[in-house]
């Protein structure tokens, strides 16, 4: 069922076991999850059915430190959340981004990869995924890796109809939570904001937060500073270690025969470091992706090249004339060290509407990070160079050790950490079944669980981590 | 010196020491403190550019090459 207010809803006198805030993949998936396992479940969305200038302006915010994306701009606040305008590009994490990296601080998961093996087969089905196949190794320091450019799924356009006919599915749009009520043990309510008004208290057994990997974090901090402390007893973590990843141009490669290696639809490739040369290197994961230049970038490149390696100029200028592929543009992301004082805080000057205290990010890119950047491309370079694939060239400013500029690509919308897993309650927020520890009724969902990022996009993991809760739920939640 | 690296960029300073070799000054130079070292480089014809490993990858203008795609 699908209320577009919050007073029809009531009128209906559903009477949910659980409690999910937010429709966006992780909230939808644990959502159909219960469903199907018999158990009530009520989502409440903050946004309607459509894009509203209105519903997006509580997510405004400001960030401090290294220039990112305004903070409404990068996520969407209605039915289906930022997969309304997501690329679609799906992988999972590593093995090894689950593993601690002995070489930097507050690394691993206190669960592995083949955790969430199990649900990859559903995970395909939900967003729409051919079998992942497997990573190619092509020297002993890079693996040509798989990224699927997926349909895109629009969770509120492809489930929409499932969730209405749904009996113990209620969705409930235009009604937001502003704040959990707990004691510390338990939550025992939320209160909301509907029809631009507060709304009541709302009650359920269980509470699933679902708002996304920047809000759940500030709907947590805000709620445990009205509560003193009940909503999350240990919150030495709580909006720390906040991730993004990182995403700049990083130079260009020549490529002896473009076709080595099986470009997409759009003719790109990517590539990534294996352990053993992060490992000596001492550096982060990172995703190289490579792009076919168009001609003016390779003429320039040959001109760039003429002065250094005249004869590889010559070949490339031969290969621009019978107009074969040779060039490629390089885009790095790459994964941030977990930094406690990259964080969530509750801004002290500016609230929203209802009266919660806006965002204020403080995040910023380290020395490790810049060093995994320049020696990724050495790694690449060196690799294209032993096999014969071709040459790479390092952007300056890389090289030069200058600001990352502020007209690229800057990062990728993914929000990860805030409420991260862990066992050590100091450094973490959720326990290996993503519950908030010392609080018997309350779960998060969402990246903002993830304890490291590794390089690739974050929704195919979210998906697969929601999934695990919701059969983690259906066995604990009794009806 | 140090005032001049100071104000030039790297890149400019890889430039200029690559250049190094071009000119005739330093071609027709014998490597005569590299014979004390190891006699098999006596040979006064021989040069720091022509002993070097063509395979050894080298990092050129940003570029990450092999020596023997060098000019
Ligand atoms: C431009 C862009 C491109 C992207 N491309 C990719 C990609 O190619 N691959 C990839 O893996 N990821 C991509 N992402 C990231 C991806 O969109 C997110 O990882 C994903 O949507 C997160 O899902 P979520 O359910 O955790 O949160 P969200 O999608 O953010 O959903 C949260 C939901 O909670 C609702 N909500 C918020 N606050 C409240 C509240 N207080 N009460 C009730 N409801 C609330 C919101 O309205 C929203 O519907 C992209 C993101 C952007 C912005």
């Amino acid at each position: 069922m699908i209320f577009d207010s919050y007073e029809a809803y009531r009128a209906a006198n559903f009477t949910p076991k659980v409690c999910i805030l937010g429709s966006g993949p992780a909230g939808t998936t644990i959502a159909r999850k219960l469903g199907a396992a018999g158990i009530p479940v009520v989502v409440l969305e903050a946004g309607s059915r459509e894009f509203s200038d209105e519903s997006q302006d509580f997510y405004r915010g400001t960030t401090v430190g290294d220039f990112y994306f305004d903070l409404d701009i990068t996520r969407l606040r209605f039915m289906g959340g930022s997969s309304n305008h997501w690329a679609g590009w799906c992988r999972v994490l590593d093995k090894q981004d689950f593993e601690p990296k002995a070489w930097v601080p507050d690394t691993g998961w206190p669960i592995r990869r083949t955790d969430i093996e199990p649900y990859l087969p559903e995970v395909r089905d939900i967003l729409d995924l051919p079998a992942f196949r497997p990573d190619m190794p092509i020297s002993d320091d890079i693996r040509w890796v798989q990224l699927i450019k997926s349909p895109a799924v629009r969770f509120a356009e492809k489930f929409g109809d499932e969730l209405d006919k749904a009996k113990n599915i209620a969705v409930v749009l235009n009604t937001c939570v502003t704040e959990l009520a707990g004691d510390g043990k338990r939550v025992t309510g939320a209160r909301l904001w509907s029809n631009g008004q507060d709304a009541g208290s709302f009650s359920a057994d269980y509470f699933i937060i679902c708002t996304g990997g920047l809000e759940n974090s500030r709907l947590l901090l805000w709620s445990n500073q009205r509560s003193n402390g009940g909503v999350v007893p240990n919150a030495t973590a709580l909006g720390r270690y906040w991730m993004e990843h990182p995403t700049f141009e990083g130079g260009n490669a020549i490529l002896a025969d473009y076709n080595a290696f099986e470009v997409d639809a759009v003719n790109e490739a990517f590539f990534s470091p294996t352990l053993a040369a992060m490992e000596r290197l001492q550096i982060m994961n990172f995703g190289i992706r490579l792009i076919e230049t168009p001609y003016p970038g390779v003429k320039s490149l040959i001109a760039d090249l003429a002065c250094t390696a005249p004869s590889m100029a010559e070949w490339m200028s031969y290969q621009l004339s019978q107009r074969l592929r040779c060039a490629a543009q390089l885009y790095v992301a790459w994964e941030q060290a977990p930094l406690a004082s990259n964080q969530i805080e509750l801004s002290k000057t500016d609230v929203d509407h209802a009266g919660a205290p806006r965002i204020e990010l403080h995040w910023k890119k380290t020395e490790l990070e810049h060093r995994t950047l320049l020696e990724g491309l050495r790694l690449f370079g060196t690799t294209l160079i032993e096999k014969n694939l071709g040459r790479v060239r390092i952007a300056d400013w890389i090289s030069n050790g200058q600001d990352y500029p502020t007209n690229d690509e800057t990062a990728g919308h993914h929000h990860m950490g805030g409420t991260r897993m862990g066992t050590d309650i100091s450094k973490s927020v959720v326990d290996a079944n993503c519950k908030v520890h010392g609080m018997d009724n309350l779960y998060v969902g969402g990246s903002s669980v993830f304890c490291t990022s590794g390089q690739c996009n974050p929704t195919t993991t979210i998906t697969a981590l929601a999934c695990r809760l919701g059969d983690h739920l259906s066995k604990v939640v009794t009806v | 010196m140090s005032f001049f690296i100071k104000k030039m960029s790297r890149r400019a300073i890889v430039q200029a020491l690559i250049a190094l070799p071009a000119l005739s000054l330093f071609r027709k130079l014998p490597d005569a403190d590299a014979s004390h070292a190891d006699p098999s480089r006596a040979d006064p014809s021989h040069t720091g550019a022509s002993r070097a490993d063509p395979n050894e990858i080298v990092e050129v203008n940003g570029w990450i090459l092999r020596r023997s795609d060098l000019a």
